[in-house]
């Protein structure tokens, strides 16, 4: 695991040199012409001082981002060798180089169009809340949902499959859960998204913002056992729909060993040190 | 160095557990008695400096025998010949990595496995005679492995072909067109994208497993009165008339570990850089276990080996291909619009791809 994020440091830092020469590339290019228009000036018989050139500064906006990894890049904790990771991530960043995948999280509203050779115009347009981020490398899935005339959707698109054509967020946000897959048992006001949604704008750099709304659910049966803690959801009104002994109940299963567990997540090259 | 053989000693009341030392060499041997005391292991009677000079020395001389053999055309290769009809050509040893989606120009999507060629030499030519009668044979090895642990016989064979020890030996028959010389290094881009490959190698081992895993019978409903058979493979044949149980019932046994085909899988996509070959499908093995790739016996399948690179390709000769060679599948850069019509060429390459400054982030790392 170490030796995975070292790479991957050494790949974001070797990515960040690259787009720093390209942005000083830019900072010339801007500051040229100016320079030689100021060429020009001076061969006219009245001496004239060329003019400062106008540096923009390009560097500012675009370092102060935010630094998002995209979960699909993690590699999981396997026995494979580290070549094929590494050979998956340049297909996966070749993708990228093509199709701009923006910063989104599970909760945000996404637009996506696809190609599709049976819809007229060749292509579909979906929008949808996100509520699941599968798979790693270039398998990697997000599940959009909506609600289209009374009809629940759920939509899973390859985030690298090259039939998307485009991936705009309408809505960048977070939730309480990386999971919101228990939307299928909520109210549908919840799961309904408009899809003339204009986008909302949201700054490229600071925190997300994180929509602390609890949900309110069907009656049960719910299609699993959201109260379970093993799905440690935090995102429902549990006290409307349950009483508190069937949330006590609930708790039989839970596990409090777990988060003592050292083997469980732990970076083994530490051991034995 | 043979395998050294031991006794386990079993007292009443004790467990054989070998204590776990720091040193794993003599670990295996506390709980047990060593009866085989002619061999020795190379590191039984050398000092800690001679045991890190002899790794160091033979890791150099490896690689630069493998430096040497990266061009066996410099002393008297063997006569080439053209590719006929009949003829079959070598195949390779491969390491089987993992497994990737790869989508075509329409939008399929298909799920390949990435082979990786490594180390893989010819070690010896054996001729019609000294094989089966039949055919002849070549010998190819796969991964780089320690002489440490290789008895002196097989050691021998590997000196001869001036190549370092391998981790798996296997022959593949060949046509007399077709032989090489011993110490030839065979690449990935021996195979073509669109060619049709069979692929070797020992399945996943199970253990002992009953008949419902093994051969997918039924076996019996989990109530409604069942005594103690819920997993059994019932009846065993017909009755009183044959009076027995015909040879090869389908009973329990041992289940997987053994060696496998699978036959024609297509070659998606070659990545001469790293040696990976991109196989259709899944394949018997574990991940980074080791593989016996060859083309096709399948006669429908033949037809696309037409002009392969014959006896093998070698890098000198046959120049610099594309890093990576694909077939109708599309490279990660193409955007189908719904109706297949792109047609691009061979990619350039990494180097070129990488430096290419665009506008658009570079990776999902940093975001706008």
């Amino acid at each position: 695991m170490a030796a995975c994020t070292k790479r991957l440091d050494r790949f974001i830092i070797s990515l960040r040199l690259l787009r720093n020469l390209q942005l000083q590339n830019e900072r010339f290019l801007s500051t040229s012409p100016c320079l030689r228009a100021a060429g020009n000036d001076s061969e006219s018989p009245k001496f004239v001082p060329p003019s400062k050139p106008v540096i923009v500064d390009k560097t500012q906006t675009v370092a102060s981002l935010r630094k998002f990894l995209s979960p699909e890049f993690i590699p999981p904790r396997q026995r494979t060798d580290p070549l094929k990771f590494s050979i998956e991530r340049k297909d996966m960043i070749r993708r990228r180089k093509v199709l701009n995948i923006p910063e989104f999280y599970v909760g945000s509203i996404l637009a996506v169009i696809m190609a599709d050779p049976n819809a007229s115009g060749k292509t579909n347009r979906f929008v949808g809340i996100c509520i699941q981020r599968g798979g790693k490398g270039l398998g990697a899935t997000f599940v959009l949902r909506n609600i289209i005339n009374n009809q629940g959707v759920e939509i899973c698109y390859e985030l690298y499959s090259p039939r998307i054509q485009k991936i705009e967020v309408l809505k960048l946000e977070k939730r309480l859960d990386d999971n919101l897959m228990y939307l299928r048992d909520a109210l549908p006001e919840y799961s309904t998204v408009d899809p003339e949604m204009k986008p909302v704008p949201f700054s490229p750099t600071g925190e997300v913002p994180v929509n602390k709304i609890k949900v309110r659910m069907r009656p049960k049966p719910w299609s699993k056992r959201w109260e379970r803690p093993k799905f440690n959801i935090q995102g429902i009104r549990f006290d409307l729909s349950l009483t508190p002994e069937q949330m006590e109940h609930a708790q039989k299963w839970a596990q409090p060993w777990l988060e003592y567990d050292m083997l469980k997540d732990a970076d083994l090259s530490k051991i034995g040190r | 160095m043979a395998a050294w053989s031991c006794r386990f000693l079993l007292l009443r009341g004790t467990r054989v557990i070998p204590p776990r030392a720091p040193a794993e060499r003599p670990a295996l041997l506390v709980g047990c008695i060593r009866t085989v005391k002619t061999t020795t292991w190379f590191e039984e009677n050398l000092t800690e400096d001679n045991q890190e000079y002899m790794r160091k020395s033979m890791a150099e001389e490896y690689r630069r025998q493998t430096a040497e053999k990266l061009n066996p055309l410099k002393d008297e290769p063997w006569p080439r010949h053209e590719w006929t009809e009949g003829s079959r050509r070598v195949g390779l040893v491969a390491m089987k990595l993992g497994m990737v989606p790869v989508w075509t120009k329409t939008g399929e999507r298909h799920v390949v496995t990435m082979l990786q060629v490594q180390d893989c030499h010819v070690i010896k030519y054996l001729s019609k005679e000294e094989y089966d009668g039949h055919s002849a044979a070549l010998v190819v090895g796969g991964k780089n492995v320690s002489p440490f642990h290789r008895s002196e016989k097989q050691m021998e064979i590997f000196r001869n072909a001036g190549v370092p020890p391998k981790q798996k030996v296997t022959a593949f028959k060949v046509s007399d067109s077709a032989i090489i010389k011993p110490g030839t290094p065979l690449y990935a881009a021996h195979f073509r994208p669109g060619q049709y490959v069979d692929v070797t190698g020992k399945s996943i081992g199970k253990g002992f497993q009953g008949v419902m895993k093994r051969w997918g019978f039924k076996g019996q409903p989990a109530t409604h009165g069942q005594t103690k058979t819920h997993r059994r493979p019932g009846a065993s044949g017909p009755g009183g008339d044959p009076a027995k149980v015909f040879k090869g019932k389908k009973m329990p046994g041992q289940m997987g570990n053994t060696y496998i085909t699978a036959y024609g899988l297509k070659i998606w996509r070659v990545n001469t850089k790293y040696n990976v070959l991109y196989v259709n499908g899944s394949v018997p093995g574990h991940k980074n276990c080791l593989l016996k790739v060859r083309d096709t016996v399948l006669p429908n399948r033949r037809s696309t080996l037409l002009n392969p690179p014959f006896p093998t390709y070698f890098t000198e000769e046959d120049g610099d291909l594309d890093e990576d060679l694909n077939h109708g599948n599309c490279r990660s850069d193409d955007v189908t619009r719904g109706s297949p019509s792109r047609e691009r060429g061979r990619n350039g390459g990494e180097k070129k791809t990488m430096k290419q400054k665009q506008g658009r982030s570079e990776a999902g790392m940093l975001e706008n």
